[in-house]
């Protein structure tokens, strides 16, 4: 990635009065990248997409985009919204009622003064990517949600900008509309190789789209990294929540031939794996997604083996979710119709040492 | 389950049945006092007979309105003055709005304030106060400007069509058109303007191609309102345009029926003519709305938080503002009580020019006293007789139980289109043809129920909406607790909409009090209000007495309208409180 850095967003601040909406944010994005920052509502990640746009103005910190610097408070500089080639989608996507699909679409080549021909040229081309051809003629309050989408963005691609914004762009849209939209705009990243920096609080859409994810909570970054890095390996309670489900146990660290082990509690050993910081007796917690645990019926404990009790099930359909009682804590589990278990049975929950993390208590 | 033999529709039986009985009460109500006055006032135009007599049916009265040349004239002028006065005041007030709402220029919570204020300000004493700065002999900028070189006579003259126009610019509908185009500016999609912005457009280009754009349907829509209020204006045209002879409609109906015998089949001619022009316009006006519905919807949520930074000429901007509402109304209010406290007005140089005399005559007339009486009369009968019905009105139409709503609401419309002075010509002839002769001609009652009616636009709509907002709810669950309607209606529903009927009666008590072009055909020697007073004053020369009534009224309107605004008196759109943004996201 070094060297190789499209857009440096570097230490930005925001505060609004008394509270600090984005708080010394850090990152960068590549050429070609589709990053996402995600996080709750409210945690900034919609503020720090209007800061690269310009609609906010920072506090602190500095962004620059190819070289060029956008905003640096420190050193008075600040580029206007209008110059600095963004492409964006609202999240309503701000369609102008007044005008038709095509001048919409035309809207941005005209302020730039192109050529009629140009316009024509590239305006329909546009359309034609977003799959709205032959809509060009329509008036624009006659769209659906859904075409309306398509329209914003035609409108944000259709002059190259240097980074296309998206600002949840699929949270008005209806669930199967919305995983139809996920999988157009995938591919419309792979042909355009457009730099994409997007907002979501939709974990699944952010797994799902991005090369890198960014994780945003209370104007501060908690995790950035790829899907899989930040899904299996959350480097803090935070980021392993919002991601999906958790279970979490409390033990202590023990050091074994090399090996770094947790004690749950006399429940059982669990190995960790990787780069492990903490020293011999210290408190920890272990952390891992539910799927990657397995049920065995009660019997003798081997490593990576946690001692449990079924406290509750919950028929859910497509599978059985168990309450189960373990090292003092209760856990909620998922697991197969074919893991049947009465309630009162005990239980061996099958830790695997590659996809458990420790965090400290 | 066979244990349950009760009818299902029993329960609801009742309820609906009163709100049918009370339907259909209203519905007779207005057609009673809305409907028939107009017919009348259409069929009188046939009749060649004085009122009272048997009628005798021919065209007579339209031949001889029509061949007369100062009835085309007064037509002519009416649509000429609503146009010329249009084009500045629209211009000046979507400036205003859009200074307030989308920069960043300081003290624009301030001047919706001084615009709220001065919509209140009565617009009889304003022309009277523009009479003592302008008038040929002696208004004060005429005298004053004597000492100028090069000047040798008056160079403004109040009484002539521009005169009228300036005057208009610092009444009413000006500041009104401020107050309902700054939340049409404040509520536009933020995002509409950001997403041009952010496509390269700068501040000038988004504002021409996108906001008064998106913004054009909603700006037509109050222009084409203005105008319309624009054709019905009458005080300012009385009081300015009868000395120099140039009469718009109202004022050459008013005219026909000060002859002596009244020409009351003139008169109804030209009325149903104007009616007819009106209609259209309306007609035109909804139906035009209703097909931009679309467009008005997407300008939905979202706080700007990107005004336009005007950098030093927000400060212009600013000064201009407080120009434009110190000459248009400062100004005429401070003239207004040098005049009222001068012996004789404009004689600056003699003796002891300063006197408490008017005042004094004023507030010892016995004309005075029983004006004050009669208008407080008027006035609190307006008031409590609007909330009466308006809040049942209201209520059914907020209710969806009704068999014809459209025709409800089509009569709670019909004061707005149709101009006091020609619903007052109606219900002249039906005071004067009924029984009822003996308690509503010439009495305070007739003047208080014909106010009542042109107040029905404005209070339907405040109590509607009030009780829409409450929602079914709060007065189903009320119900199925246990408490009978009318006790719902009294512990639940009226102290809910309490401060509506606060402000609907502040607004009705202060419309009644200052209002010319209704009580003017209806009144007696016994019922004279103190605006027809006020008119009488002026008309006879006393103009220092006059002054001092004016400032009286407009006090009383003022201290009024700043107790009603405690109670959430308001006009239009959201409150300042739901304006503020939304915390960041």
């Amino acid at each position: 990635m070094p060297g190789n850095v499209l857009l440096e967003f570097s230490n930005v601040v925001k505060r609004y009065g008394e509270t600090t909406v984005v708080d010394r944010i850090t990152f960068t994005v590549a050429p070609g990248e589709f990053f996402t920052l995600l996080g709750p509502s409210g945690c900034g990640k919609t503020t720090t997409l209007r800061l690269l746009a310009g609609l906010e103005t920072p506090d602190a910190g500095e962004i620059t985009l190819q070289g060029r610097t956008l905003a640096a408070p420190a050193r008075n500089i600040l580029v206007p919204i209008d110059k600095r080639n963004m492409g964006m989608v609202f999240q309503s996507y701000a369609i102008w009622p007044h005008l038709t699909v095509f001048e919409n679409v035309a809207f941005p080549l005209r302020v730039r003064g192109e050529s009629r021909a140009t316009i024509r040229k590239r305006v329909l081309e546009a359309l034609d990517v977003v799959g709205l051809t032959g809509f060009a003629d329509r008036g624009s309050t006659e769209l659906s949600g859904g075409q309306q989408q398509r329209v914003a963005l035609a409108r944000a691609i259709v002059y190259t900008p240097a980074l296309l914004l998206l600002d949840e762009p699929l949270s008005n849209l209806d669930v199967k509309l919305r995983e139809q939209m996920r999988e157009e705009l995938h591919a419309l990243h792979k042909r355009l190789n457009l730099a994409v920096v997007y907002v979501t609080h939709d974990q699944a859409e952010a797994l799902a789209l991005s090369d890198r994810i960014a994780v945003v909570n209370q104007g501060k970054l908690e995790q950035v990294g790829s899907p899989a890095e930040v899904y299996e390996h959350p480097h803090t309670r935070f980021v392993g929540d919002f991601l999906g489900r958790t279970i979490i146990l409390k033990g202590t660290m023990r050091k074994d031939a090399g090996q770094s082990v947790v004690d749950v509690q006399g429940a059982g050993r669990v190995m960790v794996n990787g780069d492990i910081s903490f020293g011999e007796g210290a408190d920890v917690r272990i952390l891992s997604r539910p799927e990657d645990i397995s049920l065995l019926p009660a019997g003798e404990l081997a490593p990576n083996q946690v001692a449990g009790k079924v406290e509750h099930v919950a028929y859910m359909g497509d599978h059985l979710e168990y309450t189960i009682e373990a090292a003092g804590r209760t856990l909620l589990m998922p697991a197969s119709k074919r893991d049947n278990y009465a309630i009162g049975a005990g239980v061996r929950l099958v830790f695997d040492p590659a996809r458990v993390t420790a965090l400290p208590q | 389950m066979s244990t349950i033999t009760a009818p299902p529709l029993a329960s609801s039986w009742p309820r609906l049945r009163g709100v049918r009985v009370a339907e259909v009460f209203v519905l007779l109500f207005f057609c009673l006092v809305m409907a028939l006055p107009i017919t009348f006032m259409l069929a009188g135009s046939f009749n060649t007979a004085a009122p009272g007599q048997p009628w005798s049916w021919g065209v007579e009265n339209w031949v001889r309105a029509f061949s007369d040349p100062q009835t085309l004239s007064s037509l002519w002028m009416s649509f000429l003055f609503s146009v010329v006065r249009l084009i500045p005041s629209l211009t000046l007030s979507v400036i205003v709005a859009w200074l307030i709402a989308r920069t960043d220029m300081p003290g624009g919570n301030a001047i919706e304030f001084l615009c709220w204020f001065a919509y209140f300000v009565p617009d009889f004493p304003l022309t009277l106060a523009w009479i003592l700065l302008l008038d040929p002999h002696f208004g004060f900028l005429n005298t004053a400007a004597k000492y100028l070189p090069f000047v040798d006579g008056p160079i403004f003259n109040p009484y002539s069509f521009w005169g009228i126009v300036w005057v208009h610019l610092g009444t009413g509908g000006i500041w009104l058109n401020v107050m309902l185009l700054t939340p049409v500016f404040r509520r536009l999609g933020a995002s509409l303007e950001e997403a041009a912005r952010v496509s390269g457009a700068n501040t000038f280009t988004t504002l021409w191609r996108i906001t008064f754009p998106v913004l054009s349907p909603m700006i037509l829509a109050i222009a084409v309102l203005s105008f319309i209020k624009g054709l019905e204006s009458f005080n300012t045209e009385l009081l300015l345009g009868l000395p120099a002879r140039i009469y718009v409609y109202g004022t050459r109906i008013y005219d026909y029926l000060r002859q002596e015998p009244p020409a009351y089949g003139e008169a109804t001619a030209l009325g149903s003519v104007f009616l007819l022009v009106l209609f259209v316009l309306a007609f035109f006006y909804r139906s035009y709305l209703q097909g931009k519905k679309k467009f008005t919807v997407v300008t939905g949520s979202g706080y700007s938080t990107l005004r336009v930074k005007l950098g030093k000429w927000r400060y212009i901007a600013l000064g201009g503002i407080v120009a434009w509402f110190l000459i248009m109304m400062v100004l005429p209010l401070v003239f207004l009580i040098i005049g009222s406290f001068m012996r004789r007005y404009g004689f600056f140089n003699i003796s002891s020019p300063f006197t408490l005399a008017h005042w004094q005559n004023l507030l010892g007339d016995p004309l005075f006293i029983g004006s004050l009486k009669n208008s407080l009369v008027i006035a609190s009968t307006t008031a409590i007789l609007g909330i009466l019905i308006y809040s049942i009105v209201g209520y059914l139409l907020a209710s969806r139980k009704l068999v014809a709503p459209a025709a409800l609401e089509f009569f709670c419309w019909l004061p707005w289109v149709v101009p006091g002075i020609l619903m007052s010509l109606g219900l002249l002839w039906i005071f004067l043809a009924t029984p009822l002769r003996g308690i509503l001609y010439g009495t305070v009652w007739g003047i208080a129920l014909a106010l009542t009616i042109n107040d029905s636009p404005v209070s339907t709509q405040a109590f509607k909406s009030g009780f829409m907002q409450l929602g079914p709810d709060l007065e189903e669950s009320a119900r199925v607790s246990g408490a009978s309607w009318s006790y719902t209606y009294l512990r639940i529903l009226l102290p809910l909409v309490a401060p509506i009927a606060v402000t609907v009666g502040m607004l009705n008590f202060g419309s009644a009090l200052t209002s010319i072009s209704t009580p003017v055909l209806l009144y007696s020697a016994e019922s004279r209000p103190l605006s027809i007073l006020l008119l009488e004053y002026s008309f006879t020369g006393e103009i220092e007495r006059a002054a001092a009534l004016g400032l009286l009224i407009t006090g009383i309107i003022c201290v009024m309208m700043l107790i009603g605004r405690r109670f959430g008196l308001r006009l239009t759109g959201p409150s300042r409180e739901e304006a503020k943004p939304r915390g960041a996201v």
